[in-house]
């Protein structure tokens, strides 16, 4: 179990920055997720930590220790790779040791261990297998024992689940939680799937560009997002953004769309002003298909996605600005139909046109 | 049934490989003959005797025992060099990061470019001034010495390919870089370091020009045959029986290690093609 801080982390190849200038906490013990779009940064910034790509500039600290020229057994970090990386001609058993017995420990010692962490991840009757001989699962379990076997201070997953199918990764991500939970380590953990970022995490880092967008536990970027990348990267299907227009002063404004609704806004904070045009956020969850709620407006259905329990309806406004609504009731809609859909206020987010959010207080 | 090949290809690829083998026949054929026979051509069946005389006579006359073990040492040792070396340069030229990594790189492999032909003069100016004429290693470093240049760039190539995770793995587990190289690299390299050992072999084993040259009591197989060739009088059934002799060691290492030839990489890392 270790902390670790990074204090004005860099990373430039030649004149390219890719990780600009990053600072960041993580508390001992905790989940944390690194998520954000591929190319932003956030697996060179996973193996600067775990040692295998130079810091250019900045400190990174393990428990308050600099480790930027520390070799990765010396970090104390041990990592999960994307594609498992199990060495080909071991078998698994090997597999699990060999960290082990590149530290010299004893051979009864490594023998403990190992079946310990084969215990602990029920991979017991696999350890003569040879990686070629083991399934997607099997293999991804292998992989998590070769990291645990170590007891590291600090655990690192590289998109560990993105080479696996589905209904497994769903299985697996349950299991890690379940893992974390266990064994209580520093855990840090690189993924592009928002899912997986919200399910495992204690708390999520958004990354953009090489810098960090908002770090904060699931629930705030649901629900808090600092601008609309955040907005729109975290929740599934993605964030509705409908563009309206302000009028009125700085104590109460009056929104109005293109979609012929209006509602009022007392703004908190500054950016806020009149004849503005800003975007609405409203996710999918909190747009409903029916007549029920205080702000109104009409689609067309383009297509409807029926996932049993709920259905997106996909469909385009009047002003052909395309939006996704939720429904639960047992009538579908059809392509084609025209539907109202509405929301409440309360759910509604504002982004300026640079995407940073503007804050506000619920109308009195 | 799907995937059978159709009828005819059988006799084709027969009749293909037919033509391939008759120098070879020919050559036992020879070697088997009285050379009176062979004159009106090995083919020809007016009278047709079989006999060991050419075998025996080359076995009384040659020193072929001496000369197999004398080609056997350079084969080896020539061999068995590059086997060890190569790879580990080609490791170190592939994961290793240091200065003029490019510049020796190309030096090495430009030996490429150079014939065996070109270092025969001056190689044999040295050898006499050290006195290493007649002495099987001033054979054997110039041929481990020109293999490198292929040998580096077969093993680095075939490395292009090796997943860089493994690599990263052994980082993350512990292993400096010589771990890396000896636990992950040298293992999992068996193709290649296999198909350097087989066309060394068989190119130092039928090295002529080399021996020839800055050998004199102690002559490898090749050279002997040369000699027996040397002279005037019509011996083909002795030189065919010479000939089968310096053939039959790379035929055999061919057959034995070809799987290493049709062998995939065994690199996979383990994840889902």
């Amino acid at each position: 179990m270790a902390t670790l801080e990074l204090d004005g982390i860099k990373k430039k190849y030649g004149e390219l920055e890719v990780v600009e200038g990053l600072d960041l906490s993580v508390e001992e013990g905790s989940f944390t997720v690194f998520v954000g779009p591929s190319g932003c940064g956030k697996s060179t910034l996973l193996r600067m930590i775990a040692g295998l790509e130079e810091i250019t500039a900045g400190e990174l600290r393990i428990d308050g220790e600099r480790m930027n020229d520390a070799t990765p057994v010396e970090r104390g970090v041990s990592m999960v790779f994307q594609n498992y990386a199990l060495y080909p001609h071991m078998s698994v058993e090997k597999n699990i040791a060999f960290g082990l017995k590149m530290l010299g420990l004893p051979r009864d010692d490594i023998k403990r261990r190992v079946a310990a962490a084969a215990e602990t991840l029920q991979i017991g009757a696999l350890l003569k297998r040879r990686p070629s001989q083991l399934s997607g699962g099997q293999r991804q379990r292998v992989a998590i024992g070769r990291a645990i076997v170590r007891e590291p201070r600090l655990f690192l997953f590289d998109e560990p689940l993105s080479n696996l199918d589905a209904e497994l990764r769903v299985t697996m991500r349950v299991e890690l939680a379940k893992l974390h939970r266990q064994i209580g380590a520093t855990m840090i953990y690189v993924t592009h799937d928002q899912t997986e970022a919200l399910t495992l995490a204690d708390k999520i880092v958004v990354l953009r560009d090489g810098a960090i967008e908002q770090a904060g536990t699931p629930m705030e970027l649901y629900l808090d997002p600092a601008n609309a990348f955040v907005a729109g990267f975290i929740g599934s299907p993605q964030m509705n953004f409908l563009p309206v227009t302000t009028t009125g002063t700085d104590a109460g404004l009056r929104l109005s769309s293109a979609e012929l609704y209006a509602l009022n806004v007392v703004p908190d904070g500054a950016g806020w002003g009149a004849d503005m045009t800003l975007d609405l956020g409203i996710r999918p969850e909190h747009l409903q298909v029916g007549e029920d709620l205080p702000v109104r407006f009409d689609i067309n259905v383009d297509v409807v996605e029926n996932l049993g329990g709920t259905r997106y309806v996909y469909g385009s406004t009047a002003s052909g600005k395309s939006v996704i609504a939720e429904t639960r009731a047992d009538a579908i809609p059809r392509a084609g139909d025209k539907v109202t859909v509405g929301f409440d206020p309360v759910r509604a987010r504002y982004f300026n046109a640079n995407g940073q959010r503007l804050r506000h207080k619920l109308a009195a | 049934m799907i995937g059978r090949a159709p009828g005819w290809i059988v006799p084709l690829v027969g009749a293909f490989a037919l033509i391939w083998i008759v120098p070879i026949v020919g050559l036992v054929v020879t070697s088997l003959r009285p050379i009176s026979e062979i004159i009106l051509g090995w083919w020809s069946l007016q009278e047709f005797t079989l006999t060991l005389d050419a075998w025996i006579v080359v076995w009384d006359k040659y020193p072929l025992a001496y000369a197999f073990w004398i080609s056997t040492k350079i084969a080896v040792i020539s061999t068995i060099i590059p086997m060890l070396l190569a790879p580990a340069a080609a490791y170190a030229f592939h994961f290793l990061k240091f200065r003029f990594r490019r510049l020796l790189l190309i030096l090495i492999i430009n030996a490429f470019v150079l014939p065996n032909q070109v270092v025969i003069i001056p190689l044999f100016r040295l050898w006499r001034e050290l006195g290493l004429i007649d002495n099987i290693w001033s054979v054997i470093i110039p041929f481990a010495g020109l293999s490198f240049a292929w040998a580096v760039f077969l093993v680095k190539n075939y490395l292009e390919d090796f997943p860089n995770e493994l690599i990263e793995a052994a980082q993350v587990d512990g292993c400096g870089p010589l771990a890396r190289f000896f636990y992950i690299v040298l293992p999992n390299a068996l193709t290649p370091i296999a198909a350097v050992g087989i066309l060394q072999f068989m190119w130092t084993w039928n090295g002529l020009l080399l021996p020839v040259v800055f050998l004199r009591d102690e002559l490898p197989l090749t050279a002997l045959l040369a000699r027996i060739q040397g002279v005037y009088d019509r011996n083909w059934d002795q030189v065919a029986v010479a000939a089968i002799i310096t053939t039959i060691v790379p035929l055999m290492i061919f057959i034995v290690f070809q799987r290493y030839f049709t062998a995939g990489a065994q690199t996979k890392s383990g994840s889902k093609e």
